[in-house]
């Protein structure tokens, strides 16, 4: 046994150490200044925080001017570009004429083209892309010109390194900010998803900065490996109480240690922060986290979102996601998140590979982006096809699986240390059942017409909305209540669906815009206070894109006021907030389908029609066969609609064999046998997907119950530390304590983001 | 020895890097390399240490310099807070070929710490083996560093 004591003495560098120092930093910066192009020009606080650590302060950037009457020509329809950063120039306009080719494009007030295009009322052509020219509106600030690297600094001084450069076209505005790139690497073995995130920092101002990022991983994520990268030295991040973990974390960065903390804000958002990052340097940060993939009607879907999107919290909230322009992010309480405006690029890109082993042949790909597909047997490789895109809009990639191979399955591991086994079973219900005439409904359309939900996303919602009107029938009642700052309906009770009734409902929705807060607690309300009628199975669909801060507080309300309704919520956009959607449908013992914005909000729409015209699987039970199943999750099984599987997760002790899905369909008994599959390497990852689950579980009892007595929180944290996961309760840290850079703590810098794919930077950011 | 498992005292200075100058707390921030001595090519190795006065936290585990342990080594979370000192369980292994492995006197990890007080460091060697799992008559030291600055 090595024993030693130590005791301190704080002991400075030896001065033959700074010597050694000086001569190196001369050497670095000039290699720095002959392989970059550096030009130093003006000063200014562009980024704008002090040496002091004060929150940045960034200039305000001035508003564009509003234009004269300016007549601009669509000339030109173009492909849509898979990475957003097609060949559009963004330009101001307020007015326009329609080229022949464009087709359903209206404008009738100032908006802009480029990136986040949209008319104002959303019309436009699924999938395309307008070109528009014109000339330029001025501003109260000259152009700048993305050739000339011009001095971009948190502080004074001079800049060292180069803006990225990359996009020449006119209009853009080049930020520099301190994540370079994000890689994405996905392993997919049968429905387990291990997933390595590598996010690339480096800091490009004459001054040492602490970068932090909020970002978005999938709901049920579990984060369970953290590591800090720093040249060929990879120092893996301890995970400890949240509050220790930003202890430690402070401290390092105030005795000038690089060190990195990840904490989560919300189940789906999580904060990044890097400090001491020196001028030049670089850092990179490697999470990996595990979950299992949806499944829906043969289709498994991979999702990758890449974005926060802009939420609304209501005031007083104590805990808010704040949307902020960029350098407006504040100290204090709450996770501001900055946004880069439409004109302005970071230079941020992401690259996404995806390895598919689902155990089965594969039939078909489709994805929300270009891809590429390598097949291999019946293995596959997918990537980007233009290798990286910017991530303003979320990664969906679908594959389908050979209908006739798929079967409900058991995949079980058992923890060679502990002994303890961990499993999860799909159930699948058959999916050629006949349809039965459905129950009449009475069907409760909430639609968000907050301002994030202007132009497109108002669009596919609309679009869904008129769907659903011309599939209802006599027998059917409707509602539609329509909320941002505040609640209204189309009538005063439900209606029942005549012709003359859904013709003025068409015409009401037609009306609708989209402005103002997201006050969803109105929508809530509005539609599950109302008295249910006991003739008809009451369905409430949110069409909404989830930009709120205060889901917890929504979700709480769905679980005091759902009664007899189910909720069946639609996510609209390309960057939703699935963990509230996905909670909400939980909650509503409903489904979640998601509309994206070059998607069908009518095919969607049909889909959840001809679900509902499906009988479910009722009265589900499990028989657990030769194996004695304990703390399974959810703990209360839900119905099964068609093409939707039952997917639990729990421990187990004895032999998993004979394991069998009881349920009712139509009257009919349902039998439906799981196939064991044997433990693979996907299996040891079983142990944190349960863990992950049983910790969503405890957070929604907090959610529904409270927790006066901190035991829920108590079992979220004890939970997370055991299995290593990050956690409302539970942060990774990891400092070098091998160096002390000179200088303080640097600046703080908010890595801006873009506004999501469709959202409108001036309708959402304050 | 049976476990062919020997412990060795290391040498230390008896120096820690500055506090920061504005804190002045007693907290500082501390890497320590844990250096493996194997006569023979080591696939797998695992070691705790602990701190008896409780002053220690680990704050990262950082790889060694051996291409065949190119990760950093992963610890037992379940170690760290045990009995009453603060203790780590590290561990890794490798799936290099023989050639590839690491032999003779060589760092395996650092372990960066967060001090606060006098800390009274315990270092144990749990296991050395070759990668056909037999034990290796190796032992293991520690070398706290100075905190460079610059």
């Amino acid at each position: 046994m090595s024993r030693t004591k130590y005791s301190g003495t704080p002991e400075s560098a030896s001065p033959d150490s700074r010597r050694r120092v000086a001569r190196v930093v001369p050497g670095l910066l000039a290699a720095l200044v002959l392989t970059l192009p550096v030009a130093i020009v003006s000063c200014s606080s562009e980024m704008g925080a002090s040496p002091s650590g004060d929150p940045p302060l960034a200039e305000p950037m001035p508003r564009t001017a509003e234009p004269a009457d300016q007549e601009i020509w669509i000339i030109a329809k173009e492909e849509a570009s898979d990475d957003e950063e097609g060949p559009f120039e963004t330009v101001v306009v307020t007015a326009a004429k329609r080229a022949p080719d464009v087709g359903d494009v209206v404008f009738d007030k100032t908006y802009q083209m480029g990136v986040n295009a949209n008319d104002s009322d959303g019309r436009r052509t699924a999938g395309d892309h307008a070109k528009v020219v014109g000339r330029r509106v001025p501003t109260t600030e000259p152009p700048v010109d993305p050739h000339r690297v011009v001095r971009h600094s948190p502080g004074s001084g001079m800049m060292l390194a180069s803006f990225p450069i990359g996009d020449r076209r006119p209009g853009r505005r080049h930020v520099p900010l301190p994540l370079k790139h994000t890689a994405v690497n996905a392993d997919i073995d049968g429905y387990i998803g291990t997933v390595n995130v590598r996010q690339e920092y480096g800091n490009p101002y004459d001054t040492k900065i602490e970068a932090v990022y909020v970002f978005p991983l999938p709901e049920k994520a579990a984060v369970s490996e953290f590591l800090m990268i720093i040249g060929d030295r990879t120092i893996r991040g301890i995970l400890r109480e949240k509050e220790e973990a930003e202890r430690i974390y402070q401290e390092a960065r105030a005795r000038g240690h690089r060190a990195s903390l990840m904490r989560q804000t919300r189940p789906n958002i999580f904060e990044q922060k890097v400090a001491n990052i020196e001028p030049g340097k670089a850092i990179d940060i490697d999470i990996t986290y595990f979950h299992t993939l949806a499944y829906k009607d043969g289709w498994y879907s991979f999702v990758f979102p890449t974005v926060v999107g802009p939420r609304y919290n209501p005031p007083g909230h104590p805990d808010p996601v704040d949307a902020v322009r960029r350098g407006g992010a504040r100290a204090g309480g709450g996770t501001p998140v900055e946004y880069l405006r439409p004109e302005e690029r970071s230079g941020h890109d992401i690259s996404i590979n995806v390895s598919v082993d689902a155990g089965v042949e594969i039939e078909e790909f489709k994805a929300t982006h270009r891809i590429d597909v390598e097949r291999d047997g019946r293995n596959a490789t997918v990537s980007l096809k233009r290798g990286k895109t910017i991530p303003n809009r979320d990664f969906v990639l679908d594959f389908r699986v050979a209908g006739e191979t798929m079967k409900s399955s058991l995949l079980t591991h058992r923890d060679p240390e502990t002994g303890e086994g961990y499993f999860t079973l799909m159930a699948i219900p058959p999916a050629s059942r006949d349809s039965v005439a459905r129950q009449p409904m009475e069907l409760v359309f909430v639609m968000d017409c907050s301002g994030s939900m202007n132009g497109r996303p108002m669009h596919q919602a609309k679009e869904a909305v008129r769907a659903a009107l011309d599939r209802l029938t006599p027998d059917d009642t409707f509602q539609i209540i329509r909320f941002s700052d505040r609640a209204s309906q189309f009538g005063a009770t439900p209606l029942r669906a005549t012709e003359q009734n859904l013709m003025r409902a068409r015409q009401y929705v037609d009306r609708l815009s989209a402005d103002g807060g997201t006050e969803m607690i109105n929508g809530v309300k509005s539609a599950l206070d109302f008295p249910h009628d006991p003739s008809r199975f009451r369905f409430v669909t949110f069409l909404t894109d989830g930009y709120i801060g205060n889901e917890r507080d929504i979700l709480a309300a769905v679980h005091a006021r759902i009664g007899a309704s189910r909720i069946f919520s639609f996510g609209v956009g390309n960057s939703v907030n699935r963990y509230l959607m996905e909670r909400m449908a939980e909650a509503g013992r409903g489904v979640v389908a998601y509309i994206g914005l070059n998607a069908s909000g009518r095919k969607v729409m049909d889909g959840f029609f001809e679900r509902v015209s499906h009988p479910a699987l009722t009265d589900v039970e499990i028989d657990w066969g030769g194996m004695a199943a304990t703390d399974v999750y959810p703990a209360k099984l839900p119905d099964l609609f068609v093409g939707r599987p039952l997917v639990v997760t729990g421990k187990f002790t004895g032999e998993p064999e004979n394991v069998q899905v009881l349920g009712s369909v139509g009257g009919e008994r349902l039998v439906l046998t799981a196939a064991e599959n044997p433990d693979d390497e996907a299996g040891s990852s079983l142990a944190k997907v349960w863990a992950r689950l049983r910790i969503a579980e405890l957070a929604n009892r907090q959610t529904w119950a409270g927790d006066p007595h901190n035991e829920l929180r108590d079992a979220i944290r004890n939970t997370a530390l055991q299995y290593q996961l990050v956690s409302n309760y539970t942060s990774f840290v990891a400092v070098d304590s091998m160096l002390r850079t000179a200088g303080g703590h640097g600046v703080t810098v908010h890595q801006a983001v873009p506004v999501p794919d469709g959202v409108r930077y001036e309708t959402t950011v304050d | 020895m049976a476990r062919a498992i020997k412990l060795a005292l290391a040498a230390v200075a008896i120096w820690l890097p500055a506090a920061a100058g504005s804190a002045g707390e007693e907290i500082r921030f501390v890497p320590v390399e844990i250096i493996l001595d194997s006569p023979e090519p080591v696939a797998a190795w695992q070691f705790e240490l602990a701190d008896r006065n409780e002053s220690m936290k680990v704050v990262g585990v950082e790889n060694g310099d051996s291409d065949a342990f190119a990760r950093a080594p992963y610890y037992d979370r379940g170690a760290i807070v045990r009995g009453d000192a603060e203790r780590i369980v590290v561990a890794d292994y490798s799936l290099a070929e023989e050639s590839r492995l690491p032999r003779g006197r060589i760092r395996v990890a650092t372990v960066h710490l967060m001090i606060e007080g006098e800390a009274d460091f315990e270092l144990t060697l749990v296991t050395a083996t070759t990668s056909d799992g037999r034990p290796i008559d190796a032992s293991i030291s520690q070398q706290p560093l100075r905190t460079r600055e610059r």
